[in-house]
């Protein structure tokens, strides 16, 4: 993002650590006081998403194991690997969304916000509502345009109707979505393209205001000019949401994030700055992904 | 597209007043109440199923007790006599018990070769448009109640066998077992067709590949392949034939007697289900008469029960079997 | 060579694959066809006068005008029938004359006595009626037209007697000048066979003690207590086999001894002398003038109550009955089915409950109709109702319960396979977006999967409206009151399908009643299966191209 729209941004404040490269630590202006990203007042050098030793088994068979990695808010996390490799496990666990599926169980730790999610007393609703989702496959409701993304707000109890026109205006502008369907908003989300159906549901997710966003090869059903406007978006988004989404596209990885962790045969092999993993891997497996010698 | 950078970030995260990711019984009391209830009343509701089973076996059981234990349960099942109205009163089953196998065998001698060819056609011989036009009309078939199956045996079969065939009485053991093979061959070809279409392509490209035709494709492998499900078609198909009412009654002649000699189609016969139908209205509350009807019912329920267990047997094996092909 | 056997034989395997299932579809036209054509007659036919006199009498329909005038127009026609039949009579009926001589003579001794002539007198008089009463009895005994020329002679010698001139004595001449006209020309030997006949063919013609004839009762005979025979052939293809039967006479005669018998015809006149015999081709020719077929459609039969175990009227009672069962068990089934499919969607997670309550459902699924309507019995009827303060007796409530219990099984499978087929993206969607499973079910995926689950309702409604052993004994009744509440047991369409296939031998003099209840069943059921084969096809499209 140039740095001159960054400063015609008015009610944020980015401030860069010095101590931390490349860490950045962000603070909003809400109903006019500034605020730490990060809700127990640290600041937000510290990881949104903590993973220590997280192993997460379908009955018998493996998904994702030992995993250990912070997640950083306010940028972009990429999770790259072969296909098979439990990328999408992991992702998916952040949110729990694994518990649809039958006989999974869990070891580990797995912290959002300071939280153990795992825990049996965790407030599913709770945590979805600030860990969003975008999936791999464009997943509209066959709804209108307007009841998909008024979906969410209407979750938490948002009934007033000017509100919630206002907050759809926001979402699918948030999502570049917005000139394209602003004049038929009820027309059912399944008449739209492909890409737009994605984008619809970015901004259905963000929608729910969550701190988290998690993007499951959100391009992989798309055109390239799609993928690009999406790409686009992330880089929008990165300055306020924390935003881990699964590739399996080397190039959009590097495009798009920050830090990047390769991912093969359920367990992490390496995690740290895009730039690094992709010119200088410290292993020899990820040079050999990312080079392109492995299957 | 990047002209609305400024509305971005008005859409803050919702960080000002988040909620708790953790919430012990103690913190969400009512929540965790109202869950817990609700999935009770859930599971309560769905268990009636199960409930209904139960009920449905106790409360017939227990009627029949009456008459189980002052009569003797071998005279039940082993004499041919059934005289509940004489004096002393005699309630020998034995005649009726085979009479409702009888129709219900003799009903499948008719459906399952024509089931099973239409089994086959629909699922090897035709396209998926052709099917979609035939399903239909196997489904008509299901659909049909059987009082107007046995209004159709008694008021045009039943006539029509008299005069082509020149038997005493249309309503005979043909009569009921051809129009019980109707009603059971839905039942058979939907399942039948089911498990032979679930086997999948491989197994017949293979025997093609070693230039078989196709009636020897499907004679010599795909149906001895799926015999697990044909078999529970089958039985299924039984289960339709032996548990059906208004049509033995009313096609059936009601004559309690074992044909003879035993191939004999055209005499009448008499059914547990027709038994029960015919006779409780009369069968005074509390009678042994009554008891012994009860006692059919029983008999009756558990011969389904073998037989559904049976078939469950057979289709579990059919789905593992067309889950590995 | 082989390779050809092999090639032919598959052939004929592929076309008899394809013949089962023509063999498939031919059952199923011979069973609806005859059904759907004979059970429309009963709303579309040909009605005659004597249908239009019904409905106005029965259920005060049509214009009362127009009727009156239809009616004189056909008197008109009938009158000669009646004159023919008379004037027969009067050479035939020997009894009825006998009596009829009796009636006079006890007639005019009761009008000589109310004149208080003088004794000498009256016992003269009373003398000369007793010998011409005593005469025309032995001329109407009398097989010999010489010998009764010769007794009629001798009566008609006194008719030139002043004293009986003008007095109710006059009668017995005009009597004795017919009978002697008409003897004239009838075989005197079979008096007694064409009494018989005639009376047969009366019967036919008007009405005998049980069966309704053609033309219905003459005019100005007392009502008959049975509704039915107070009217001729409602329908013109009754009158026509009525007409057939008055026209022809059948038997069965052994032709060769040993040999089953042959039915054989002959025209029914030939079992009448001469003068009758016009009547027939009277009858034959005039039927159309004398019923007036015209064009009807009873739709009402739908909607009339039966009058003499369904001779005349519809089915509404029995629409009505079956209507209510299904109503009121579609309440328990619906919530019940839909919950049920939900939860095993939705929350199947202890391996062995689930499996239980699989094994339930599935066992439900196979019980026998009739076990359903013992436990009905058994369990409703005789043990819950005493136990909720209810009479324990059959009613609707107890036969929609039971018929609920028993579909439930198809309600839970269809509800469950379209809850199933919900793609779960959908509810993944939701369930990221921090909704409950709860609030994902009710805004998600219900909606998704309720075109699959209507399938379910209807398939579940017709299974209920056709079953009839279970409610044989829980609350389905032959005849009876239309039900005021659902406490009240009911008559429905598959009960009364039954009773009138074999219920008692009126149902076979009215098919058209009898196949058209059954047909208004099955086309009740057809439709809704149809609806739902519709229903799922056009999901299945949606589903297959989203």
């Amino acid at each position: 993002m140039p740095e001159e729209e960054r400063k015609d941004m008015p009610t944020s404040v980015l401030k860069n650590d010095i101590t931390k490269p490349n860490v950045r630590t962000t603070t909003f202006t809400i109903d006019g006081r500034e605020r730490p990203a990060n809700l127990a007042g640290e600041t937000c050098t510290c990881a949104v998403i903590h993973s220590e030793n997280f192993s997460l088994h379908y009955g018998s068979k493996a998904g994702v194991q030992n995993i250990t990695m912070d997640i950083y808010p306010c940028s972009v996390t990429a999770i790259i690997g072969p296909s098979g490799c439990g990328k999408s496990t992991f992702l998916r666990s952040i949110n729990r969304m694994n518990d649809l599926i039958p006989h999974v169980h869990t070891e580990g730790k797995l912290l959002v916000d300071g939280h153990d999610i795992y825990d049996k007393h965790t407030n599913l609703v709770n945590l979805r509502q600030q860990v969003g989702m975008v999936f791999q496959k464009p997943n509209p409701f066959p709804k209108s345009i307007f009841d998909n993304v008024a979906y969410g707000p209407s979750l938490q109890g948002v009934r007033n109707k000017g509100e919630l026109q206002n907050v759809v205006e926001q979402s699918l502008r948030a999502a570049a979505l917005w000139e394209e369907v602003k004049d038929d908003l009820k027309k059912s989300a399944l008449a739209l393209s492909g890409g737009q159906q994605q984008r619809l549901c970015i901004a259905r997710a963000l929608a729910t205001k969550p701190r988290v966003l998690l993007m499951d090869e959100p391009c992989s059903a798309l055109d390239p000019i799609a993928t690009g406007r999406i790409e686009d978006l992330m880089h929008q988004l990165q300055s306020t949401y924390t935003i881990v989404i699964v590739t399996h596209n080397m190039q959009q990885a590097a495009r798009v994030s920050e830090r990047a962790a390769f991912f093969c045969l359920g367990e992490l092999i390496e995690y740290d700055w895009t730039s690094k993993i992709f010119s200088n891997p410290a292993k020899k497996e990820t040079e050999d992904y990312v080079t392109g010698r492995f299957g | 597209m990047m002209n609305d950078g400024n509305v971005t970030l008005t859409l803050t995260p919702a960080a000002d007043s988040p909620r708790p990711l953790v919430l012990t019984p103690g913190q969400d009391l009512r929540g965790y109440l109202a869950a817990l209830l609700g999935r009770a009343f859930l599971f309560f509701l769905t268990f009636s199923s199960v409930l209904a089973v139960m009920l449905i076996l106790v409360f017939v059981v227990i009627r029949s007790l009456g008459f189980l234990s002052s009569s003797s349960l071998m005279e039940f099942l082993a004499s041919q006599s059934w005289r509940p109205t004489a004096d002393p009163p005699v309630f020998g089953a034995l005649a009726i018990i085979v009479g409702s196998l009888y129709v219900s065998l003799a009903a499948l001698v008719f459906a399952v070769p024509l089931g099973i060819l239409a089994a086959v056609f629909l699922s090897d011989m035709v396209s998926w448009k052709v099917r979609n036009v035939v399903k239909p009309i196997v489904e008509i078939l299901a659909a049909i109640p059987s009082v107007a199956y046995g209004f159709f045996a008694v008021l045009v079969l039943a006539p029509w066998l008299q005069r082509e065939f020149g038997f005493s009485t249309g309503t005979n053991a043909l009569n009921a077992s051809l129009i019980l093979a109707v009603m059971a061959l839905p039942t058979i070809i939907s399942v039948a067709e089911d498990s032979i279409s679930a086997l999948g392509r491989e197994l017949r490209e293979a025997s093609y590949s070693c230039g078989a035709t196709r009636m020897e494709t499907l004679l010599r492998v795909v149906i001895p392949a799926a015999h697990s499900g044909i078999i529970a078609a089958v039985v299924l198909g039984m289960m339709r034939a032996i548990g059906e009412t208004m049509v033995v009654w009313m096609a059936s002649g009601n004559a309690p007697q074992i044909p003879h000699p035993w191939w004999d189609l055209a005499q009448s016969v008499r059914t547990l289900t027709a038994t029960i139908a015919g006779e409780m209205g009369e069968a005074p509350e509390t009678s042994l008469h009554r008891g012994a009807l009860f006692a059919m019912g029983v008999l009756l329920l558990l011969m389904t029960l073998g037989m559904n267990i049976v078939s469950e047997y057979f289709l579990a094996r059919a789905k593992k079997a067309g889950g590995k092909a | 060579m082989k390779l050809r056997f092999r090639g032919q034989l598959d052939r004929v395997f592929t076309i008899a694959t394809g013949l089962s299932v023509v063999l498939l579809t031919l059952v199923l036209l011979a069973i609806l066809g005859p059904m759907v054509y004979r059970g429309s007659s009963a709303v579309f036919f040909q009605g005659t006068v004597e249908f239009r006199k019904m409905q106005k009498n029965l259920f005060g329909r049509g214009d009362e005008q127009a009727l009156h005038a239809e009616v004189a127009e056909t008197e008109k026609v009938r009158q000669q029938v009646y004159e023919m039949i008379d004037a027969f009579k009067k050479g035939v009926d020997v009894e009825a004359l006998s009596e009829q001589v009796r009636q006079i003579h006890r007639q005019f001794g009761q009008d000589l006595r109310d004149r208080n002539l003088p004794a000498g007198e009256y016992t003269r008089l009373r003398e000369l009626t007793r010998q011409i009463r005593d005469k025309l009895e032995a001329a109407f005994r009398s097989q010999d037209i010489n010998e009764i020329k010769r007794l009629v002679g001798e009566v008609l010698k006194d008719e030139s007697n002043p004293q009986l001139k003008g007095t109710s004595a006059e009668k017995l001449f005009a009597i004795a000048r017919q009978f002697l006209q008409a003897a004239g020309q009838i075989d005197l030997g079979k008096h007694q066979e064409y009494a018989l006949a005639l009376q047969e063919a009366e019967g036919i013609l008007f009405h005998s003690e049980a069966l309704p004839g053609l033309l219905g009762p003459r005019p100005g005979e007392p009502p008959a207590p049975l509704v039915m025979l107070r009217y001729g052939a409602t329908r013109w293809d009754q009158a026509q086999t009525l007409l057939d039967r008055f026209l022809w006479v059948e038997h069965w005669v052994e032709e060769k001894p040993g040999e089953p018998l042959v039915l054989q015809r002959k025209p029914r006149a030939e079992l009448f002398p001469e003068p009758l015999r016009p009547l027939f081709t009277y009858v034959e020719q005039n039927a159309g003038k004398m019923l007036h077929p015209r064009r009807t459609v009873y739709w009402q039969f739908l909607r009339d109550d039966n009058v003499n175990s369904h001779y005349f009227g519809g089915i509404g009672p029995e629409i009505l009955g079956t209507m209510l069962i299904t109503v009121v068990g579609m309440l328990f089934v619906i919530p019940l089915g839909i919950i049920s499919a939900a939860y095993l969607v939705e929350c199947a997670s202890d391996g062995w409950t689930m499996r239980i309550i699989r094994m339930g459902i599935n066992t439900l699924a196979g019980v026998p109709s009739i076990v359903f309507g013992l436990f009905g019995l058994a369990f409703f009827v005789l043990f819950l109702f005493p136990l909720l303060g209810f009479a324990p007796r059959p009613c609707i409530l107890a036969a929609s319960m039971t018929l609920a219990v028993l579909t439930l099984p198809v309600m839970i499978r269809a509800s469950e396979e379209a809850i199933r087929s919900v793609p779960a993206t959908y509810k993944e969607g939701s369930l990221a977006l921090g909704a409950s499973r709860f609030h994902t079910f009710i805004a998600v995926t219900f909606p998704a999967a309720l075109p699959g689950i209507l399938t379910g309702v209807i398939l579940s409604l017709s299974r209920i409206a056709g079953e009839t052993a279970p409610i044989l004994f829980t609350g389905a009744v032959s005849l009876g009151a239309v039900p005021r509440s659902l406490f009240d047991p009911t008559r429905t369409l598959s009960y009364g399908s039954y009773d009138m296939a074999v219920g008692d031998r009126l149902g076979m003099m009215v098919p058209h009643n009898q196949y058209g209840m059954v047909v208004t069943l099955v086309l009740l059921i057809l439709i809704l299966n149809g609806a739902a084969i519709m229903l799922r096809t056009r999901v299945f499209k949606k589903l297959r191209g989203h």
